[in-house]
């Protein structure tokens, strides 16, 4: 395994700035995920890491080598596609047993590793099979396991479970998250579900338009966006943003709460809705609705547990209120973040 | 509910009454032609006659102990094989090449399909003049680079006759080739040569493990439709040698027409056409059974 340094790289399409002056390091056995919505980049950024595609600008660096024009075979690493590129026409074991095969391993070396590897991701029963006739998880286990073969420093992943129905994702995601901790590998992960981002990564990274907007812990992502962008891309519903002279306040849905669930509380933020619609989704409630002033009609979802009482109807008004440190603050022009107070470890824990 | 409609056994007449129009014709079409060509091939038919005594297997015996007909079949299989393999050849080689990206590729891509399109007659009076000894382009060139030091007689030579002829087959056929394999190779993902090309495959490793498998199927069916044309193949054949010097070029269909039309003995271009047919379909057999077991492998 190795570190990986990405050094001011960026590309150009033509005249299109796919990805812009991105500078960002991976630790040695850290994940990193990489998350933004569709064609911000992500896949591009990857591919240069991997050398399919050379930059324009900046140089990437695997290791203590400056691998910027290396070819990939050369630069130890490991892929998985969003379509897995298997071979279809070799059964699970020769895909598996393929990096080494073109590398001239033979015999006895070539079957222990495939067996290790297929035993790694749980498909030693299915190595006869030809890759039509498994399902999208097995496929995908089997390109984890034809990546593994080879001891690679880096693991390069491009959105590997969304072909995935939605539980089968669930627990693939898990899987990947055991199978990563046992053995302890580097890994650039793209996905633009932030669930998935969250789950997975050790740091996320958030992309938009070419550009890192964030850098961090998912729970600092999370709690202390960086700017607009990534408060209203991270969270479902996103964050709530409420424009106000000179400034725009940021409220999680979950913390907009009725003001009778703070009791004595005090540091509050009260808030006055005008309640439009109430969704009800199982364990939570959603309240659609807008803010009287001094909040300037702003349109605001707050979510409430189904646990927690509170007398809303449709069509009135109703008092919530947020923890004055729960607020978040952004510069009105720039979108940045107002230097909120700097996130204690401890603190920020205390939340996870 | 919706009525649903079951079967009923007056559906099945119906269905069959409102076929056998169609049935009709095609059996018209395909029977009668054969059926007359088998009566023919059984009787000694002679100059300005449709029919004559009937002779039992006789033109077939005939058939099968000249000598002529040994060599129309020899020829025929050198013709074909000649012509198939080079054509697959360079088919392979010009759609492996026009598969990359390059500036002009579709107007290379145009270029190649020319051949193709120009109609035979017109390709083989080019090529005659090509190959002239005097004043044809050929020699010039190849004496001007010195491969020979004097002119060569191609089409009337019985040692370049052959020769000559399957260059212009393939020539002229080469394109489809080009066209039917560009068509699989752009089926070919690219992510299959990225993750090749990450877990260390050389140009040629994927050449072998990726682009050949993938194109198998299409490239045998491919040389099995150029088999059967080339096996049939007439007009070229006939417009730049009729057959000749001697009976150096006189494949299997050229033999037919010169015992029938030039020989007027229709009986016997009869059977030799139906011995055609038959080692066309033994050879089809032996073809279709490699393709499925080929199939069954990938
Ligand atoms: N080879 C190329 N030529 C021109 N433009 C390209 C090329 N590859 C990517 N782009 C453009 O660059 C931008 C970024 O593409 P990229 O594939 O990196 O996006 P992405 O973040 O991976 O998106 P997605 O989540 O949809 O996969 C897109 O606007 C895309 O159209
Ligand atoms: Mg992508």
């Amino acid at each position: 395994m190795a570190r990986v340094e990405i050094r001011n790289v960026g590309k150009i399409f033509g005249n299109y700035k796919a990805v812009d002056d991105v500078s960002l390091t991976i630790e040695d056995g850290e994940f990193v995920v990489l998350l933004g919505p569709s064609g911000c980049g992500k896949s591009t950024l990857l591919r240069m890491v991997a050398g399919l595609e050379l930059p324009t600008f900046g140089d990437i660096v695997i290791g203590e080598t400056v691998a910027t024009r290396l070819r990939p075979k050369d630069r130890n690493i490991a892929m998985v596609f969003q379509n897995y590129a298997l071979y279809p026409h070799l059964t699970l074991y020769e895909n598996i047993a393929f990096p080494l095969r073109v590398a001239g391993r033979r015999g006895d070396e070539v079957d222990k590793k495939v067996r290790w590897a297929a035993g790694l991701v749980g498909i030693e029963h299915l190595l006869a099979r030809k890759p039509r006739q498994t399902s999208g998880g097995e496929r995908q286990r089997t390109a984890l396991a034809r990546s593994l073969v080879r001891d690679p420093a880096l693991f390069l992943l491009d959105e590997p479970l969304s072909n995935l129905d939605a539980k089968l994702r669930h627990s693939a995601r898990d899987e990947l998250r055991t199978f990563q901790e046992r053995v302890g590998m580097t890994a650039l992960y793209v996905t633009h579900d932030q669930v998935e981002a969250m789950g997975l990564g050790d740091r996320v990274v958030v992309m938009q338009g070419g550009r890192v907007r964030q850098v961090g812990t998912p729970e600092e992502i999370y709690l202390y966006p960086a700017d607009t962008f990534v408060a209203t891309f991270i969270g479902t519903p996103p964050m709530n943003l409420i424009d106000m002279p000179g400034e725009v306040l940021g409220v999680r849905p979950e913390n907009l709460m009725p003001v009778s669930f703070f009791g004595q509380e005090s540091g509050l933020r009260r808030m006055t809705m005008l309640v439009s619609r109430i969704e009800f989704l199982g364990s939570d409630k959603l309240i659609y609705g807008a803010l009287d002033d001094p909040f300037g009609q702003a349109k605001v979802i707050a979510r409430l547990p189904s646990s927690v009482p509170a007398d809303i109807r449709e069509g009135e008004r109703a008092h919530f209120a947020v923890r004055e440190h729960e607020l978040r603050s952004f510069d009105p022009q720039t979108g940045l973040a107002r230097p909120a107070p700097i996130p204690q470890r401890a603190s920020v824990a205390s939340h996870g | 509910m919706a009525e649903t409609h079951t079967v009923q056994p007056g559906d099945r007449a119906i269905a069959y009454l409102t076929l056998t129009p169609s049935a009709a014709v095609l059996l018209l079409l395909v029977a009668v032609p054969t059926i007359t060509v088998i009566g023919i091939s059984l009787q000694d038919v002679g100059f300005g006659e449709m029919s004559g005594p009937w002779i039992g297997l006789e033109n077939f015996a005939w058939a099968l102990t000249s000598r002529t007909f040994w060599t129309a079949l020899k020829n025929t299989f050198v013709w074909v094989f000649g012509s198939v393999s080079l054509e697959m050849m360079l088919g392979l080689g010009l759609a492996l090449l026009l598969n990359r990206t390059f500036a002009l590729r579709g107007v290379a891509r145009a270029i190649i399909l020319a051949p193709y399109l120009i109609p035979t007659v017109v390709a083989v009076l080019v090529w005659r003049y090509m190959f002239h000894d005097i004043v044809g382009i050929l020699n010039y060139m190849l004496m001007s680079v010195g491969l020979i030091s004097k002119p060569m007689v191609w089409l009337a030579s019985t040692s370049t006759a052959m020769l000559s002829v399957i260059i212009v087959g393939v020539w002229k056929f080469f394109p489809f080739v080009v066209i039917a394999l560009l068509g699989i190779l752009q089926s070919i993902p690219q992510e299959q040569y990225e993750a090749a090309e990450i877990d260390g495959a050389s140009a040629f490793q994927q050449f072998w493990r990726i682009t050949l498998p993938h194109i198998l199927p299409v490239f045998l069916l491919t040389a099995l439709l150029r088999t059967i044309w080339t096996f049939h193949k007439f007009e070229i054949i006939y417009l730049l040698t009729g057959g000749g010097p001697l009976d150096s070029t006189t494949t299997l269909p050229i033999l037919v027409y010169i015992k029938g039309f030039a020989d007027f003995e229709l009986g016997r271009a009869a059977a030799i056409a139906l011995i055609t047919f038959f080692i066309l379909v033994v050879l089809l057999a032996v073809y279709f059974g490699f393709m499925k077991r080929a199939e069954a492998r990938q």
